[in-house]
């Protein structure tokens, strides 16, 4: 396992090494002119492996059309949204130990104190997680992810990849997710009886997930003339936002005076 | 040396209200601006006689009440970024002509999404001649935040962006739009965008 995370970090520093683009880094400011201005030329995406990356995102677009999507279509017919939701919650607090211990990592100490209130409270009085009651009382969610941590602690971005079913993600973050999901984590992946069970549950979860967003990735597709890069830069964008909105909830951030 | 102060809080206090009252007055507001022109759309495409009708007949209409709050010049600027000022009146006109055309088609393939969804104005900020207008699209399961990005012309808001879920789509345009331009310069772009617009046209008539 060691060595598994020794290269890991080797290609990281080796092939991470680059320029980021509009990263995680630079609040976004929509009132800001700066933001239309970076030019996509001058920032451009390191993405070196475009053709094999767009074969991935054709592949991903069969998949999902002829099997994820019908999947979560029937799926969303069987199970009311309330108790898709309940089960989307139950996957969204088995995470939180790894969201407090993410948190402690990036020095945000009240988000980990509300992390760890989140849990217990979710656990017992949402009968393990199915409610969120925590949200009620004034604990709201708060994203703390490995990959998060890695950028704090200085590692860059490297390269946009295009992953069979998970879909886009960098070399950083998706090596911050092995981390979460696998050894931070280890609930219902390393409890189920073989990899058989475990690629059960994850799509599992997957499915329960899309079931929740129909729809949103046909409309994405419909409006846009290069879908790849239109969900390449939907991908960064998206996340650039919600790291923002979870690390201003934390002391790190002020916000800027007019 | 309490009088005094009193006297010196009184008179700025005077001073300061005329101007308050004045830069209030001066700015309208970007909300009571945007919202008749979003109700007016959204009850339109609730309408089942309306679309009942030719897509293309559904745009003219609804890019014409649009078109009173939304910049679709400025839109085509800012999504062209630097390339803007390398093309020629002409290409410009054609292009914001063909990406009003694209943005139009845009909105009305929302329309199913915005069919069983209330519309709440949340909030707004304003930064000198810059506004951000806050929604929330409410549905059964889900809330989706979008926001109106707008520009102060005159005594008009008018915007320029619109942001869904922390995605700009401006933004988003413009980078499929300099990848096009990098491969295939402006020619490839036009026909790339009239492509697109066809298969819209063509996609909903089949509905």
């Amino acid at each position: 396992m060691r060595r598994i995370f020794h290269a890991v970090l080797v290609s990281l520093c080796l092939l991470g090494n680059c320029s980021l683009l509009y990263a995680a880094d630079g609040e976004v400011d929509f009132l800001d002119d700066a933001f239309y201005e970076e030019a996509p030329e001058e920032n451009a995406v390191r993405d070196p492996f475009e053709g094999i990356n767009r074969v991935v995102f054709t592949f991903n677009d069969y998949a999902f059309v002829w099997v994820l999507n019908p999947l979560a279509n029937g799926y969303s017919k069987l199970l009311p949204s309330d108790i898709r939701g309940a089960i989307a919650n139950v996957f969204y607090n088995l995470q939180e130990p790894m969201r407090f211990i993410n948190s402690l990592l990036q020095v945000r100490f009240s988000d980990a104190g509300t992390l760890l209130t989140r849990f217990t409270v979710n656990t017992i009085g949402g009968v393990g997680g199915l409610g969120d009651p925590a949200s009620e009382l004034g604990f709201e969610k708060t994203e703390a992810t490995f990959c998060q941590t890695l950028d704090n602690w200085g590692v860059p971005d490297g390269i946009f990849l295009m992953v069979p079913v998970m879909g886009p993600t960098t070399l950083r973050d998706i090596s911050g997710r092995v981390v979460d999901r696998f050894s931070l984590s280890p609930i219902y992946y390393n409890w189920a009886a073989g990899w058989e069970e475990s690629v059960g549950i994850y799509m599992g979860k997957e499915v329960n997930n899309l079931s929740l967003h129909l729809g949103e990735y046909e409309a994405m597709k419909k409006m846009s003339f290069d879908p790849y890069i239109a969900v390449r830069d939907g991908f960064y964008q998206l996340r650039r936002q919600r790291w923002q909105n979870s690390m201003s909830s934390s002391d790190a951030v002020v916000e800027p005076l007019e | 040396m309490q009088i005094f102060r009193r006297v010196l809080v009184v008179l700025l206090f005077l001073t300061l209200l005329p101007l308050t009252q004045q830069v209030s007055a001066a700015t309208p507001d970007p909300t009571e601006q945007l919202k008749p022109v979003v109700d007016k759309v959204v009850s339109l495409l609730k309408d089942a006689e309306f679309r009942k009708k030719p897509v293309v007949e559904q745009s003219d209409v609804i890019v014409k009440i649009v078109a009173e709050r939304f910049d679709f010049r400025e839109m085509s600027k800012r999504v062209m970024g630097k390339q803007w000022r390398t093309l020629n009146p002409e290409q410009k006109d054609q292009f914001v002509a063909l990406f009003t055309k694209l943005l139009q088609y845009v909105y009305i393939n929302q329309v199913d999404g915005y069919l069983d969804k209330k519309i709440e104005f949340t909030d707004q900020r304003i930064r000198r001649d810059r506004a951000e207008v806050k929604t929330l699209l409410v549905g059964a399961d889900k809330r989706i935040p979008v926001s109106y990005i707008m520009l102060l012309e005159k005594d008009n808001w008018m915007a320029y962006d619109i942001v869904v879920e922390g995605v700009s789509l401006i933004r988003n345009y413009m980078e499929q739009i300099s990848t096009v331009l990098r491969d295939e310069k402006f020619p490839g772009l036009i026909k790339m965008l009239e492509n697109k617009i066809t298969k819209l046209e063509a996609g909903e008539k089949e509905e």
